[in-house]
């Protein structure tokens, strides 16, 4: 008993340093594998708003283009109302703009926070766009702000569909260039050329059908290949995402519970 | 150097890590860490076990601010832990420590070796906990050593500076 005591003794150190970094890496098996929780991460209020504060004063520098973007914006819209003028449906989907209060695009993880949270009825799983297009999921929900996993995270897989052809296929980014992503699970046989528009599947209820994600640059298919490589240029620029719509599908819930029944 | 200006040094340099470090966006690979600074020039007077706590704490804070929970705090644990046995390694006059450690106080030499492993051990660790796999290890050693690099400059500079 002694001398366990004081082997203890002489590596206490040691003990100290095994223990607290096993700690450290169940957080981070804890933060890869399951929802985080807000407090730990910057849908934080405090952090959240510092990194708002700091955005206030950047924002300045962008107004042209911000104005530029809206107006466009503006105007596909109104388009569009006219068009809808004619039908009276009930919306099942609604659009909640958000502003971006921090984001990081030149990691392989990167995470983009929202200035929207659970007070305004933002839910883990809710889609993200932008006028240009898809932009990714919310992961992380707190009050007044969210964290949103973009498609520029190793992590993503988004569904697709060829908007020629519907051929569906995923979407997954493979952390060199926030401005392509690769396109997988397309076989053979079916005819790839660059050009082809890639849109939202609608299979999955994050994303309503339709939703622009990009368009293929190249695609790449060796003798024997069973899968086509694709390459697509996405449409949405991350390195100037300012402002973002979180999607709210009213059917949403219905449709998980629907399909986990099924498991 | 007493605590209170450890402290005050440790918040001015992290609000500088995440609003001005954390937003570089240099050739996809520079993620300089500067806050390590502050673990690496703390002076030893406190037990090694209390040393491995405060790298717990500052790696957490760290973390919450960058989404990347028990990244920094793995890393800045094994900083704490192997910071004294490196300052044995390069150091005489233990004497000295008691105050911050810098160039004035061990020496140019011994500064320097000191200080590219600590950041070079503290970089490694967080790109690889980040990567999480073995299939981005070029980036991942591209990455550690571009950042390290301008954390040093970083370091030193702030060292020559504050000895003055």
């Amino acid at each position: 008993m002694q001398n366990l005591l004081k082997i203890l003794q002489r590596y206490s150190n040691f003990l100290v340093f095994l223990i607290l970094e096993v700690a450290a890496f169940l957080l981070i098996v804890y933060n890869n594998a399951a929802p985080r929780s807000h407090v730990l991460s910057t849908a934080n209020a405090f952090i959240a708003w510092q990194y708002e504060q700091e955005n206030e004063v950047r924002g300045y520098f962008s107004l042209r283009q911000a104005n530029d973007q809206l107006a466009a914006e503006n105007a596909a819209l109104r388009n569009e109302i006219e068009s809808m003028k004619s039908r009276e449906i009930e919306p099942a989907m609604q659009f909640m703009s958000a502003k971006v209060v921090q984001m990081t695009t030149d990691e392989l993880h990167n995470y983009l926070t929202i200035n929207r949270g659970a007070k305004d009825g933002v839910i883990r799983g809710q889609g993200v766009r932008n006028a240009e297009g898809v932009v990714g999921i919310v992961r992380t929900v707190g009050s007044h702000y969210s964290v949103v996993l973009p498609v520029i995270n190793t992590h993503t897989h988004i569904s697709c569909r060829f908007s020629k052809n519907d051929y569906i296929a995923t979407l997954l980014w493979d952390g060199k260039d926030t401005r392509f992503a690769s396109l997988t699970d397309v076989a053979a046989h079916m005819v790839v050329n660059a050009g082809d528009t890639i849109v939202t599947s609608g299979l999955s209820p994050v994303f309503p059908e339709g939703i622009p994600v990009g368009i293929v640059e190249n695609s790449i298919l060796h003798t024997g290949d069973s899968y086509h490589s694709i390459r697509v240029r996405l449409n949405t620029d991350f390195k100037r995402l300012k402002h973002v719509e979180v999607i709210q599908n009213r059917s949403q819930n219905e449709l998980e519970e629907l399909q986990h029944g099924l498991d | 150097m007493d605590w209170i200006k450890q402290i005050g040094r440790f918040i001015v340099v992290m609000v500088l890590q995440v609003l001005l470090f954390n937003q570089l966006q240099l050739w996809g690979v520079c993620h300089p860490y500067v806050y390590v600074l502050c673990l690496l020039m703390m002076p030893i007077t406190l037990p090694h076990s209390v040393d491995m706590v405060i790298g717990a704490v500052v790696g957490l804070l760290m973390d919450v601010c960058c989404n990347s929970l028990g990244i920094h705090t793995a890393s800045c644990i094994l900083v704490m832990f192997l910071r004294p046995y490196l300052i044995a390694a390069f150091v005489n006059e233990k004497e000295r420590l008691t105050e911050q450690i810098s160039i004035r106080t061990i020496g140019f030499e011994a500064f320097i070796k000191y200080a590219v492993l600590i950041v070079m051990i503290h970089h490694l660790a967080v790109f690889m906990l980040a990567a999480w796999s073995w299939s981005h290890i070029g980036f991942v050693l591209a990455e550690m050593v571009v950042s390290s690099l301008m954390t040093l400059l970083l370091i030193i500079g702030y060292s020559i500076l504050s000895d003055q």
